[in-house]
């Protein structure tokens, strides 16, 4: 008994009021375990954001903005107490977990406080049609990448293709959205794979690929480490010479330090640096603060939650009403975010950004294009 | 059937309800944060008194406990997940399966009979190892039910998400399957399977020589405490509405045993306390490690301090306090340590022996070396044996393969035309031959009251048992300390309360292991008067076992004399006095000794 007496004596020590011209963001985040590579620069490019817009005078000039931080430690029910601990504190929006199970765990508490609920990085387009109205994502979805990397392909002239997949995470099964997108624009698959993660050996699959006659002309997958750098030697090495199609997983400094078997893999990630591009200068501005380049795409993306809420609450009027900034983050258009235009309007919950195709060439990054998807290839979200 | 005076089983039922009421009443109270707080911490506690039912009576440290949690998780989630959903995620389950739908109570039952079942199983397979071997086994067995999940993704969705499960573990359901966990494993602890299994964890040798199949109790530990993690499992699942299998992996595991070995194994006393210790910690500095203001300083956030603080108290309590914060007893226990004795209601006395015992060319071979070499030994019913020989001659061995400690390189150990050779010491136990140890092997974290009772239980059924005990404890004059714990008594008083023990079985048979020993003159001539009383009063046919000659001459009819392995000679005690060989082995050849100085020589 003496917890609980304890305890809500330091929440009421330590709950900061709420001004009247103060949007306060509840983030609920996996700062320690297994999530915290993802979450933990997210809230560093989040924070940069937040430092920003109030230095500017806050949202619309009036708004200031303010972090109510909780770790969650990677954990669903921790998710779910923190989630109710933010609504209990009167919070705006609320950030969740970068990872489904911590999301969804907490969404039941968001969506019947009715306040609007953010994934820092979660992929899975399945989240926010499970998650309800409530519930957004801020990374390109799964089925965006694959619509963005089928496309390209098709652009090219590729007309054939193979894919290898793993049904062992929502994630790995990104190829079965790029087979429907490559489908539906008049491409053919050649066949398929599949893998577990953590496989040591490929030469299998490679074998079969490269018995395929004609190869085909593109062989796509989202394996990451340590499973794509041996598919592709295995592939290579079995003499398969088509171009292959990665995704935001191998976006890691191991697949630019591949060598020869590196050149030339395409993949699609959230962001790249061009010269005067708003990447560029917040990779900037986030060396000032902190000292060092970010280590990841995942600190702009942050960046980009924090001024999609700004342009939800200037939407609705410099409201910070919860269920007025879920309506208007719902119905954004075009919001400017380091990494390029963020659209909500229109989808389910899972913004549409501009994805980034990046080339590896002589082992550093060459972007291939930067397009915005269009909406009407986006494959619907695989729910088995 | 409970063996603890029924005071404290009532007292703790009494203090779980009240606490548990309290705890959610001051909970509603702060408003739906604690309400959250309050029921992760509850489901935490119903698996932690999950784990310690098998552990704590046991002594076999489980990792593998939470994959039953999983286990019990998917297996009710499966059948509350709406048709519809489930037509739509797991298109490949049967359908009968995708067109159940029921409520949490029905589906959280069937979850928990379905994963008894699947320990029921396990548990008989991995019951036959012991100490490491066993927990090393429950390790593999989280790794592989966790291998299982993810595999079988037409039914668990693999390693995504399973969600859309309805959330229907509110804050009183959570309770209620809190009180129910606690009690269940605070009355298995003093039921008579658990009170035999504590008996097994604080010594197994002298648990089967009473009577105790300390597998058998071990897997109705293992299946009721699985039992317990899959209604822990159900209502996590249920709080949650969406998991995946690495939330009953290595993270919840460690926190879960964190909270247990802190708080103590052995005890519900020590699984609340430990969930309570490290709840209200890691609670705390939750709250300081978002930030805060003192004195008008920010102190920023810095995360990772929660786990810190759980590492800490890990240590700290290792080094105060080995068996956990609450130690090797209940609260009640401590507050109220009243023996509670049962009625001394005449005890049948068993009938004496009217067959003989007998062990044929029996001979024990421990790798090259032979410790007791054909030696055949005949034991008559009610008779006083007395079995000496100097130091390493093989009493003891000989003693443990007639008990059934030791299997017999060759030879038989016949009982009338019934041939004992190779039985468990429990089988032997219940065919009238019971035994004390030459090491004193009490079980020393119960009372004395329990030692002489779970040896009671354990033989002819358990009939009688509490006035079987009783009239132990009785003749051997060692009723006053009923209440206290074996393990704190003197030296002579532990020795008597393992007779009684061995009494209580109602033996034929009695074998003494040096019983004498560290006694003092007094100490000893009562003893003497109480053995022979066993013959006289109860016709116990006794083989005792001592190097105080005196004793063995005034109490014995006949004595076998060993050394070297060997017989070397057997008669009454005249006999024996005069023996040659005897005297050689005792004083070495070409001596001639006074036959009355052998009372002085031990």
């Amino acid at each position: 008994m003496k917890k609980l007496i304890l305890t809500s004596a330091i929440v009421a020590a330590f709950a900061a009021p709420v001004a009247a011209e103060t949007l306060t963001i509840g983030t609920a985040t996996a700062q320690t375990g297994s999530l915290a590579y993802a979450d933990a620069p997210t809230m560093q490019g989040m924070k940069l954001a937040v430092d920003e817009i109030n230095e500017a005078g806050g949202i619309g000039g009036t708004i200031k903005i303010e972090l109510l931080e909780k770790d969650v430690r990677s954990d669903p029910a921790q998710t779910s107490i923190a989630a109710q601990e933010l609504v209990d504190a009167g919070v705006s929006v609320i950030v969740l977990p970068g990872d489904s199970d911590p999301s969804l765990a907490a969404i039941g508490v968001v969506s019947s406080a009715e306040i609007p609920a953010i994934s820092t990085v979660a992929s899975s387009p399945t989240l926010p049609e499970i998650g309800g109205d409530y519930m957004f994502s801020n990374f390109p979805g799964d089925n965006v990448q694959a619509a963005v990397s089928a496309k390209w392909a098709y652009d090219e002239g590729f007309r054939t293709a193979w894919i290898v997949y793993s049904l062992d995470t929502q994630y790995t099964t990104m190829p079965l959205y790029f087979r429907d997108v490559f489908e539906k624009l008049g491409g053919e698959m050649l066949g398929e794979s599949t893998n577990t993660i953590g496989q040591q050996d490929f030469s299998a699959i490679a074998t079969t690929i490269a018995a395929q006659d004609p190869q085909p002309d593109v062989v796509m997958t989202s394996a990451y480490e340590p499973d794509f750098p041996s598919l592709l030697r295995a592939l290579r090495a079995a003499g398969v010479t088509s171009q292959i199609i990665g995704s935001d997983g191998i976006d890691s400094p191991t697949t630019f330090s591949l060598g020869d078997v590196g050149e030339g893999v395409v993949f699609t990630t959230a962001g790249f640096a061009t010269e005067g591009s708003a990447l560029e200068s917040f990779d900037k501005a986030f060396e000032a603060k902190y000292g060092s380049a970010p280590e990841t795409i995942y600190s702009a993306v942050g960046y980009d939650l924090i001024k999609v809420i700004e342009a939800a609450v200037i939407a609705a009027d410099g409201s910070t009403d919860p269920k007025a900034i879920q309506q208007a983050m719902a119905n954004l258009e075009n919001v400017q975010g380091a990494t390029g235009l963020i659209t909500y309007k229109g989808t389910n919950g899972m913004p549409i950004r501009q994805v980034s195709l990046i080339r590896v060439k002589d082992g550093g990054r060459e972007l291939v294009g930067q397009p915005t998807p269009d909406a009407d290839l986006i494959p619907a979200p695989r729910m088995q | 059937m409970f063996t603890s005076p029924r005071i404290q089983l009532l007292a703790s039922a009494g203090a779980i309800l009240a606490l548990t009421l309290a705890a959610v009443l001051l909970a509603s109270w702060f408003g739906p944060a604690t309400e959250r707080v309050l029921t992760v911490f509850l489901i935490s506690l119903t698996a932690v008194v999950g784990i310690g039912l098998y552990s704590g009576n046991s002594g076999i440290l489980s990792f593998g406990h939470v994959a039953f949690m999983g286990i019990g998780a998917y297996a009710a989630s499966l059948l509350t997940l709406p048709s519809a959903l489930k037509v739509a995620t797991l298109p490949k389950l049967p359908e009968w399966l995708a067109m159940t739908e029921l409520s949490l109570i029905p589906a959280t039952l069937i979850a928990v009979v379905f994963t008894a079942v699947v320990a029921l199983f396990i548990g008989a397979a991995i019951g036959k190892l012991e100490g490491s071997a066993a927990t090393i086994a429950t390790l593999g067995l989280l790794i592989i039910v966790h291998g299982v999940i993810i595999g079988w993704r037409d039914v668990t969705r693999g390693a995504q998400s399973f969600f859309g499960v309805p959330r229907e573990t509110d804050l009183v359901t959570a309770a209620v399957a809190c009180v129910l966990a606690l009690l269940v494993a605070r009355y298995y602890r003093d039921s008579v399977s658990g009170l035999r299994l504590r008996a097994g964890r604080e010594n197994a040798i002298a648990a089967g020589a009473v009577g105790v199949r300390i597998q058998r109790e071990r897997l109705v530990a293992f299946v009721l405490s699985a039992a317990i993690m899959a209604l822990a499992g159900s209502m996590i699942a249920h709080f949650l509405g969406a998991f995946s299998p690495k939330k009953f992996y290595f993270n919840d595991t460690f926190l879960l045993l964190a909270m247990l070995i802190v708080g103590g194994m052995t005890t519900v006393t020590g699984a609340i306390t430990g969930a309570v210790v490290i709840t209200l910690v890691t609670e705390v500095l939750r709250r300081l490690e978002s930030g805060f203001t003192l004195g008008g300083f920010d102190v920023p956030p810095i995360f990772g301090t929660a786990q810190i603080g759980i590492g800490l108290i890990i240590l700290l309590a290792m080094f105060r306090k080995v068996d956990g914060l609450a130690g090797m007893k209940e609260w009640e226990e401590r507050l109220l340590p009243v023996a509670d004795l049962p009625d001394k209601a005449p005890v049948v006395p068993q009938a004496p022996a009217t067959d003989t015992l007998t062990g044929e060319a029996m001979t024990m071979a421990f790798g090259g070396l032979t410790a007791v070499d054909g030696v055949s030994i005949r034991i008559e019913p009610g008779e006083i044996m007395g079995l000496i020989g100097p130091n390493g001659s093989g009493k003891t061995t000989l003693l443990n393969m007639l008990s059934g400690v030791l299997t017999p390189t060759a030879g038989r150990v016949m009982r009338g035309d019934e041939d004992l050779t190779g039985l468990a010491t429990y089988q032997i136990a219940d065919r009238g031959i019971a035994r004390t140890f030459q090491n004193i092997r009490l079980f020393p974290n119960l009372t004395v009251m329990q030692n002489v009772l779970v040896a009671a239980l354990s033989t002819h059924g358990g009939r009688d048992a509490p006035a079987r005990a009783h009239a132990a404890m009785e003749r051997l004059g060692v009723t006053g300390h009923a209440a206290a714990d074996a393990g704190t008594l003197s030296y002579g008083d532990q020795r008597r309360v393992e007779i009684a023990r061995a009494l209580a079985c109602q033996p034929q048979f009695l074998f003494l292991d040096e019983p004498a020993a560290g006694m003092n003159r007094e100490e000893t001539d009562a003893l003497m008067v109480i053995l022979r009383r066993l013959s006289s009063e109860l016709g116990i046919a006794v083989l005792l076992v001592d190097h105080d000659l005196e004793l063995i001459n005034q109490l014995s009819d006949r004595i076998a004399v060993l050394n070297e392995g060997r017989m070397i000679a057997q008669g009454t005690p005249l006999e024996i006095r005069k023996d040659p060989a005897v005297i050689a082995a005792y004083l070495g050849t070409g001596r001639k000794t006074d036959t009355k100085q052998e009372g002085e020589m031990t």
